[in-house]
């Protein structure tokens, strides 16, 4: 059981980072197209729009289905309960996973209410995009920011409770700063970093 | 009731006492230890249970407990992470180095006196605003108000040291951590491919600080939190940390919580040293699953091999945040208590137990006891009673008020006793009556036996005389104390008749089979005396005793039951008898002898003087013709006295020596009726003649004839010269049967009887002598025949003789001729 869901989780971060690579322009493709580019807005664009594809499949397709059935259910500490991620865990897990892959592309999802800390802005540009988005969900804030003399281009989506299961486990974790969370509300947004070299 | 059963054993009275007492004990005692068994075994899994499930509460909340400590360390950790100035820095020491994943490998001029322990080197790193900072957080300027570090954290925290990205040494607290960190595990571990990650390494001994230790690894991200800049380094004295937290938890003597790692290490116990490995390596997998529980182990993981309750549960958050360092497990706490401790209530419950039991089998024994007595008082009491009523001596009524059944018992022991008095009472009447009438009868037997003149002793199976009654008393000069004698100190014979007698008294009392014997020894007959109607009868057993003649008989008395039969013998004096019957038979003999006589005389006396008087007329007589007349007729007396002589006799000389030869009787009959033509007028006589042929009789046949010439002259004369002879013979199955029937007069009843008699005759003085039917009967079953006498008064007499056919005709023998009789004297009458 337990293989088969690694191999399934395998599967899906495969898939995922297939996905991934196909957005990210060939060495070659990149050295015939010379100095043409695509925009960093772009690239997020097709990162997020993949992110959200992907978990939008696990958490219609695999989480709410198997708990329906009473085959499994999603839990927090899935690993020693025999569960299945959660589907911000699966972003989060997934985007440690990319982190590790070390192609530089980093994503993760910050809240302004985060049930952990390390889940909170990091930077002032953070907070004020996640302020910002909870008065315009739907249009991404963008922007170049550094970290020393290194720059990146940072793109921040809102991210709303796409499932009951989302704001079930904000509303009644014990560490959870903020717990009347609605479906389909603001929950945070998926912050991804791209590095500017 | 016997003398044994009257007195009973103790054994047998403590019998009932001892069964009751034990019964109670075994009645109260089986339920008591089954109960106390049971409540034991009960209480034993009660206090297992509850102190597992206790222990296992226990652990699990220290284990929360524990967790939340390390949790709170690491986010204390974490805020020094997280503090802007050392980001900037390390950044800056990132941006500074150029290609981060190019390490510089060379060491530098400062690492080279920092591990030569260059004072300024190391001033240089621990003076510096970074370390500063480190000490400051660590003392609690940057902390918030009330989230100052414990002290016991403090005290425990060995070393806390900050590495840039290459590993290499930023800031420490202390002088021991080393210059480069870029190859330890833990370093690796928590820059995770810059990605970075809280790692957790177990404990283990470090030499620097001297201590058992874990280390806490915190990466620094860049102010993006986009990579990682740098690691923070902790180090913790692993009892320090934790014994402040697990030595609170104390129950009992014993009990406690420790820590242990998921391969059995201590990682913190009030007891057992840090770093020691758990004495029993199988207790491990046991107490270190991923759940809370409790086990009941056979050890206590403290060195001791009792049976243990342990409970235990791991720290899954700390689990969770190791990533794996410490092993595929985390951290367990383990809850345990002292077997002796733990299980005191048990024992004290033993105790409990076996004390209560002691009281219990002694009170039930006392109850046992008491009970027993007030049971078995009663029933001995009855059992005396029933004693006494059987040797018939209670008099007083039982006195039983236990209100119970056994004062009923009592009671119809009671009423049994009185109706087994009246009943008693009315059968020794009857017993005195009975008694009374046998002592009568006794009585009356004796005078009965002692009046009768006979002798009669009555003798046991072993020949002592019982009994003897006056006859014999007197018969035999016994004196009157004689009972117990022998019968032959009392009758005194020879040895033989002694053995005779025993030998008859032995066989029953049967004395006829040897009596017999005896008797045809001895005595030969008498011819005169009158046998035909003895012998059949025998003679009787006789016994002389001093002169005198006893017959005697032997009788049996049926003996009582138990005893031997005894014999009676009866004696009955015959000597006088005896002599008076000697007596007569003389008297008889002399009586016959004068008739025989007198018939001689007389049948001779007639043809002697016939004789005489011929000879006289012969004597003057010249004529010689009449002489010759005369000797004729002397001749014809001569031979007619020849005749009655031979008849006297019976038999003829020639006969006595010669062989009895096979005849044919009708022959003989003719011959002899020829015979009898000579003597006697049948002139008038028809004679029939019905003859079955020749049959062959096997006899002297001239003593045959004269037999049958006597019946034949008989019959004749009993006709008076008229009427009818009717001749027969017939044979048949080897017997041939002779009639001579006449019809004459008939023989009365009263002679009938005596016709056989010898001398006993009808006819007149001369006419018979009495003689004739008694020898033919003699010469008949001389031949093994027999001769009887029918006669119907006035219609005539029938001669009936049987004889034996000899069928096979002897040759040499041959047929009877009348050349023999004609030898013999012609008879001129006969009887």
């Amino acid at each position: 059981m337990d293989s088969r869901r690694c191999g399934f989780r395998t599967a899906t971060i495969a898939f995922f980072l297939v996905g991934l690579w196909i957005w990210i322009p060939f060495p070659s493709a990149k050295e015939n197209l010379g100095l043409l580019g695509i925009a960093p807005e772009k690239v997020a664009d097709y990162i997020y729009a993949v992110l959200e594809a992907d978990r939008s499949i696990y958490t219609t397709q695999i989480v709410n289905r198997m708990q329906e059935r009473g085959i499994v259910w999603a839990a927090e500490h899935w690993e020693q309960n025999n569960a299945l991620p959660l589907p911000a865990q699966f972003l989060q897990h997934s985007g440690r996973l990319v982190a590790e892959s070390g192609r530089g592309i980093r994503y993760r999802l910050i809240g302004l209410f985060p049930i952990y800390q390390r889940n909170a802005p990091a930077t002032e540009f953070e907070r004020k995009a996640l302020i910002q988005l909870q008065r315009q969900p739907d249009r991404a804030v963008a922007g170049i920011v550094s970290s020393g003399k290194k720059q990146y281009f940072q793109a921040i989506y809102s991210d709303r409770a796409v499932s009951s299961a989302c704001i079930t486990c904000h509303n009644s974790h014990p560490l959870s700063p903020k717990q009347d969370f609605k479906l389909n509300d603001v929950m945070g947004g998926i912050a991804i970093t791209i590095p500017l070299e | 009731m016997t003398e044994n059963s009257t007195s009973s054993p103790p054994g047998t009275r403590w019998g009932l006492k001892t069964k009751v007492i034990l019964s109670m004990l075994l009645v109260g005692l089986v339920p008591l230890v089954i109960g106390l068994g049971m409540a034991f075994w009960q209480g034993s899994q009660e206090i297992h249970e509850v102190s597992g499930e206790s222990f296992e509460a226990l652990a699990t909340e220290a284990a929360r407990k524990l967790d939340l400590l390390l949790a709170e360390e690491i986010a204390h950790t974490a805020r020094i992470a997280n503090d802007p100035m050392l980001i900037r820095e390390l950044e800056h020491r990132r941006d500074g180095r150029g290609d981060a994943k190019k390490p510089n490998t060379t060491p530098s001029d400062l690492e080279r006196r920092w591990m030569a322990r260059d004072w300024t080197a190391i001033k240089s790193i621990m003076e510096n605003p970074f370390s500063a900072l480190l000490h400051e957080y660590f003392t609690g300027v940057h902390s918030a108000p009330g989230q100052l570090l414990p002290r016991v954290v403090r005290s425990s925290t060995k070393m806390l040291f900050l590495t840039d990205l290459q590993g290499t040494l930023v800031a420490t607290m202390t002088e021991h951590p080393a210059f480069r960190h870029n190859e330890a595990r833990w370093w690796r571990e928590a820059f995770h491919k810059a990605v970075g990650r809280l790692y957790i390494e177990d404990v283990r001994f470090d030499d620097q600080v001297n201590a058992y230790v874990f280390t806490i690894s915190l990466p620094v991200m860049d102010s993006l939190r986009y990579e990682v800049v740098g690691v923070l380094h902790r180090v913790i004295d692993a009892k320090d940390f934790f014994s402040p937290s697990t030595q609170v938890t104390r129950f009992g003597k014993t009990g406690h919580v420790m820590l242990i790692d998921s391969n059995g290490i201590v990682v913190s116990c009030p007891i057992l040293p840090t770093g020691v490995p758990l004495s029993d390596p199988a207790l491990i997998p046991l107490v270190t699953p991923q759940h809370p529980g409790w086990v009941q182990a056979s050890s206590d993981g403290h060195g001791g091999q009792d049976t243990s309750v342990i409970g235990f549960a791991p720290l899954p958050e700390t689990g969770r945040a190791a990533n794996g360092s410490l092993g595929n497990g985390s951290w367990h706490t383990f809850v345990w208590q002292s077997s002796d401790e733990l299980f005191a209530p048990i024992q004290h419950l033993f105790t409990g137990v076996s004390v209560f039991g002691a009281v219990a089998v002694v009170l039930l024994a006392s109850l046992g006891y008491i009970a027993a007595g007030r049971i078995v008082t009663p029933v001995r009491q009855l059992q005396q009673a029933a004693q006494a009523i059987g040797r018939g001596e209670l008099r007083t009524p039982i006195q039983i008020n236990t209100g119970d059944e056994l004062e009923d018992l009592a009671d119809e022991f009671n009423r049994m006793n009185g109706q087994l008095k009246a009943a008693f009472a009315g059968l020794t009447d009857q017993v005195k009556l009975k008694t009374q009438e046998v002592q009568v009868l006794q009585q009356s037997t004796d005078q009965i036996l002692d009046a009768v003149p006979t002798p009669i002793l009555l003798i046991d199976a072993h020949d002592v005389v019982r009994y003897i009654n006056q006859a014999a008393r007197e018969s035999f000069k016994v004196q009157e104390p004689m009972t117990g004698a022998s019968l032959f100190t009392i009758l005194p014979f020879d040895p033989a008749v002694q053995k005779r007698l025993q030998t008859e008294f032995h066989t029953n009392g049967n004395p006829s089979l040897i009596i017999d014997t005896i008797a045809h020894e001895a005595a030969p007959r008498d011819p005169l005396a009158p046998s035909v109607g003895h012998e059949s009868a025998g003679p009787r057993a006789e016994l002389h005793i001093a002169s005198r003649i006893y017959q005697y008989q032997w009788f049996r008395l049926p003996a009582r039951p138990g005893e031997e039969d005894s014999i009676g013998l009866v004696l009955r004096d015959t000597t006088d008898e005896s002599r008076l019957q000697d007596q007569l038979v003389q008297a008889e003999k002399i009586g016959s002898l004068s008739v025989l006589t007198a018939g001689i005389g007389h049948e001779l006396n007639n043809p002697l003087f016939g004789i005489i008087g011929l000879g006289e007329v012969i004597q003057d007589e010249q004529d010689l013709e009449h002489i010759k007349s005369c000797a004729r007729d002397i001749v014809a007396h001569g031979r007619r006295m020849a005749t009655i002589i031979r008849d006297f006799t019976g038999v003829t000389n020639r006969e006595a020596f010669d062989k009895q030869v096979s005849a044919y009787l009708e022959q003989i009959l003719d011959q002899a009726l020829s015979t009898a033509q000579t003597t006697v007028e049948m002139k008038d006589i028809v004679i029939h003649k019905t003859y079955a042929c020749n049959t062959p009789v096997l006899v002297f046949p001239d003593q045959l004839r004269q037999a049958l010439v006597n019946l034949v002259t008989n019959a004749v004369q009993a006709m008076h010269g008229t009427g009818t002879l009717t001749l027969t013979t017939h044979v048949s199955d080897h017997i041939v049967t002779m009639t001579i029937a006449d019809t004459g007069p008939g023989i009365s009843k009263q002679h009938l009887t005596k016709i056989f008699d010898p001398f006993f005759t009808t006819k007149g003085q001369g006419e018979g002598s009495g003689l004739g039917l008694t020898v033919a009967r003699r010469i008949i079953r001389k031949f093994g025949g027999d001769l009887r006498i029918e006669s119907d008064e006035g219609r005539g007499t029938a001669c009936i003789v049987t004889l034996p056919t000899n069928s096979p005709m002897s040759p040499e023998g041959g047929p009877w001729t009348a050349d023999a009789a004609d030898s013999e004297p012609q008879p001129s009458h006969s009887s």
